[in-house]
């Protein structure tokens, strides 16, 4: 026995540090991976990583250019380079058009760089900037006062008056004053000023703003609302889309009363941006009737086709937009899958850490190390359930970018993010799983000598994991759903893509009734997958083979 | 059986344990020398299973020693494992892994604790659980087989180890009663074949006939400790006296 003494303190203490150690890795790992490919990348291709001290944008010769792609007419998307389209890119397939696109185009140019167009939810554009990962904002956005305050804004490159969109049968279709839309159920996009000039019609029912225009647009269509509040050239574009609708024109003065920063549309930029001088000067050289005539143009290439039947059109759609939608959905089943598996495993290993038991007597340094350990993990579970996956997206994607200069991609973000929250929910789901294994075999297991590890991985998590694969399965299926979330910070994924669809072509219903049912395909592919799993391990029979006893006993397990 | 004073496998010495204020186990003071058969009796709570998970560190002691031939097992650096696997544990509720055939539950601690070979492993499992008489049942997972075999498996899992000792904590109480006589007759045959022995149990048939030493317990305290001639026909105690009117009288009501 001598001999094998001294060890086992040593054993138990490396391991538990190699374990934290380990999920220390998995929790910082890969943005860190991606910091250094991403410098990496750079420096090959000898780039200097922040460009404003030798260069104007971030990346030396490329202006990245942030937009939704999906607010016709100053952007929407499209699957060729018809008409003058850039290719999206953070989404293969894709291409952006529109106002906003031609005006970068020109800007681009001019500064003799590299256009990319980086597709970004409405509401992750502010901090996309700030935090680098685009260098400019084009997107119709106004350079309201709470704007300015983050960011800075170069001269208008349009100027609009505002309207209200509604539909050609409501009794608001002939308005030319506020006062003739009193009492109408009136709303406008979320976070825009759209939304606080609601409030100068009398007596006007302002109902929750809304996301995008193509939900407004269904709202409207649907009858939930009486209209929603647009500059002109979007009610332009959704009423050749929509033959059912109308834009409101106000007499002369008798419209929304805005200042100038709210109607005109700027480009966005950091704050010290180095390009405001230069971008101005060159929207300076674009005069007022060129504006109208692009503008004029762009409304034009978005008017809608001939109207069809409702399965037509959907017929169109995915002819149109197949590839798009499959890309999207690959991305959100990538996401899901790689990211459950990398969150069970997470869960796995923080379940098994918890559970590791270590006498207090013998192991005072461990004892600690490992209370201190568990408390970290428990902090980590509770944290990441405690708080909604797009507000850690948003956090750890810009927040790594704007605090600790982390450039991860959009996609390894989507991965981190999904797993950790995974393994922060199936973290307690194996818990209960451990639990659930009478404790009578562990017992056995160590009476026999076995290690904490060794009876774990052959007896323990083998009949634990048994029992928790429906509740994992549960896991995959919302993370499939759960990943539309992740459009926060410019993921590709199938929502995304329908949003796009659904804001190009202004045909709603049809799109998101495409994106349902391949929703409803892959989960319901999965559910049928997992059940057929479920069923292979329950199958168990045992045939007594015996030259003693004559007659073979079959005893199915219960 | 052999005499008593051979060599020395297990020495508890002022062995105390208490739960939170609850002392279970007093002063204990019990030697186990090698080919002997201790059987342990006494009514439920006066620590008779305390004292054997005491022995092999399922709980750890609040007080005292316990040695295994003359070295502290509580000793810093000791390497329980490897001492868990030469004391062999069977349970009152046999605690086979359930995720587990017949044969892998004898096979996996031999490959883990002791590394020996799969091949090497299994052909000693098959060798006991043929003793035992379960080699038909070599394949066969935990929840297909009977209480009784349930034991035997147990039983035969152990010994696949080579143990120096066996510890025995109650392993009829669960059974049902046609199937307590199969698992004693395993036993009987384990002790003939002169392994060591400690016995937690409440068949006092069994502790008189086949032990060759018998403790009786009684509120965390040994009472008795002698041949089973001496115990169970000139007690030292009211309290043992008591005790075992009550056990010989369903004794001999059998």
């Amino acid at each position: 026995m001598k001999q094998l003494n001294p060890k086992r303190k040593k054993r138990s203490l490396a391991w538990l540090v190699c374990s934290a150690l380990a999920l220390l890795l998995l929790i910082w790992g890969s943005p860190l991976l991606s910091q250094t490919t991403a410098v990496a990348a750079e420096a090959s291709s000898s780039q200097t990583v922040t460009g404003t001290s030798s260069g104007l944008t971030e990346t030396e010769g490329i202006l990245r250019v942030g937009m939704e792609v999906n607010y016709a007419p100053f952007n929407w998307s499209q699957t060729d380079d018809a008409n003058g389209a850039v290719p999206v890119a953070n989404s293969e397939g894709e291409y952006a058009n529109g106002y906003d696109v031609q005006i970068a185009k020109k800007i681009a140019d001019k500064l003799g760089l590299e256009l990319e167009i980086v597709k970004t939810e409405w509401d992750g554009l502010p901090p996309a900037v700030m935090s680098g990962k685009i260098d400019a904002i084009i997107a119709g956005m106004s350079p309201t006062a709470e704007r300015k305050e983050k960011m800075d804004f170069t001269d208008s490159y349009y100027t609009s008056d505002l309207v209200v969109v509604t539909l050609k049968s409501s009794p608001y279709a002939a308005a030319t004053t506020l006062e003739a839309l009193s009492g109408a159920r009136i709303t406008a996009q979320l976070n825009t000023f759209h939304y606080t000039v609601i409030d100068q019609i009398p007596g006007v029912v302002k109902e929750t703003a809304m996301d995008t225009f193509p939900s407004m647009i269904s709202a409207v269509l649907a009858g939930k609302i009486d209209g929603y509040v647009s500059e002109k050239p979007g009610a332009m574009a959704a009423v050749s889309s929509n033959p059912e609708l109308v834009w409101t024109k106000f007499a002369e003065g008798a419209g929304f009363e805005t200042s100038s920063e709210d109607t005109s549309i700027a480009v966005g930029l950091a704050k010290g941006s180095q390009l405001v001088e230069p971008i101005n000067q060159i929207l300076s050289q674009i005069p007022e009737e060129e504006r109208q005539s692009l503008m004029q143009e762009m409304v034009d290439l978005n008017v809608g086709k001939e109207t069809q039947s409702f399965w037509q059109e959907v017929g169109s759609l995915i002819q149109e937009y197949a590839l798009m939608f499959l890309r999207g959905a690959g991305n959100t089943m990538l996401i899901a899958i790689v990211s459950t598996c990398l969150g069970f495993l997470l869960g796995l290993l923080v379940a098994v850490i918890r559970t590791i038991p270590i006498k207090r007597k013998k192991h005072k340094v461990g004892f600690v190390l490992h209370k201190l350990l568990c408390f970290l993990l428990s902090v980590y579970v509770e944290v990441f359930r405690g708080t909604p996956m797009m507000v850690q997206a948003m956090l750890i994607y810009y927040g790594s970018k704007l605090f600790f200069s982390i450039d991860m991609s959009s996609m390894s973000a989507a991965f981190l993010i999904v797993s950790i929250n995974t393994g922060a929910y199936l973290a307690e789901v194996v818990r209960g799983g451990i639990n659930s294994i009478d404790p009578g075999q562990t017992e056995a297991a160590t009476a026999l000598g076995m290690s904490h590890w060794g009876t774990m991985v052959r007896v323990v998590l083998p009949q634990a994991i048994k029992n928790i694969l429906p509740a994992v399965g549960n896991e995959f299926v919302v993370n499939i759903k759960d990943t539309s979330v992740l459009n926060v910070i410019s993921v590709t994924e199938l929502y995304f893509i329908s949003k796009s669809v659904a804001g190009s072509t202004y045909q709603i219903f049809q799109s998101y009734f495409i994106t349902s049912v391949i929703y409803f395909v892959l989960t319901f592919t999965v559910t049928r997958i997992l059940l057929l799993i479920e069923r292979n391990m329950n199958g168990r029979t045992f045939v007594l083979q015996s030259t003693s006893v004559p007659q073979p006993v079959q005893v199915p397990k219960a | 059986m052999p005499s008593e004073h051979e060599t020395e496998v297990i020495r508890i010495d002022h062995l105390k344990k208490s739960f939170d204020s609850a002392e279970i186990l007093k002063d204990i003071n019990l030697t186990i020398s090698a080919n002997e058969v201790v059987s342990i009796i006494g009514s439920s709570g006066s620590g008779k299973s305390t004292l054997l998970r005491c022995i092999n560190l399922l709980e750890e002691p609040s007080g005292g020693d316990i040695f295994y031939k003359g070295q502290s097992i509580l000793a810093p650096g000791f390497d329980e494992r490897r001492y868990r696997g030469k004391v062999g544990m069977v349970f009152q509720q046999f605690n086979l892994f359930n995720n587990l055939t017949v044969l892998e539950n004898c096979v996996i601690a031999q490959m883990q604790v002791l590394h020996r070979s799969r091949q090497e492993a299994e052909a000693k499992s098959l060798k006991v659980l043929e003793q035992i008489g379960l080699k038909d049942y070599a394949k066969a997972h935990p929840q297909q087989i009977s209480g009784g075999q349930k034991q035997r498996v147990a039983i035969a899992r152990a010994l696949s180890m080579d143990p120096e000792v066996m510890l025995f904590d109650e392993p009829t109480s669960a059974l049902d009663p046609e199937m307590v006589d199969e698992v004693l007759s395993s036993m009987r045959l384990l002790a003939d074949s002169g392994m060591t022995m400690a016995v937690v149990t409440h068949e006092m048939a069994f502790a008189r006939d086949v032990s060759s030493r018998v403790c009786f317990m009684d509120q965390g305290r040994i009472l008795e400790n002698g041949t089973p001639e001496t115990v169970f026909n000139h007690p030292q105690h009211e309290r043992t006296r008591e005790f075992l009117s009550r056990y010989l009288k369903s004794v001999q009501a059998k």
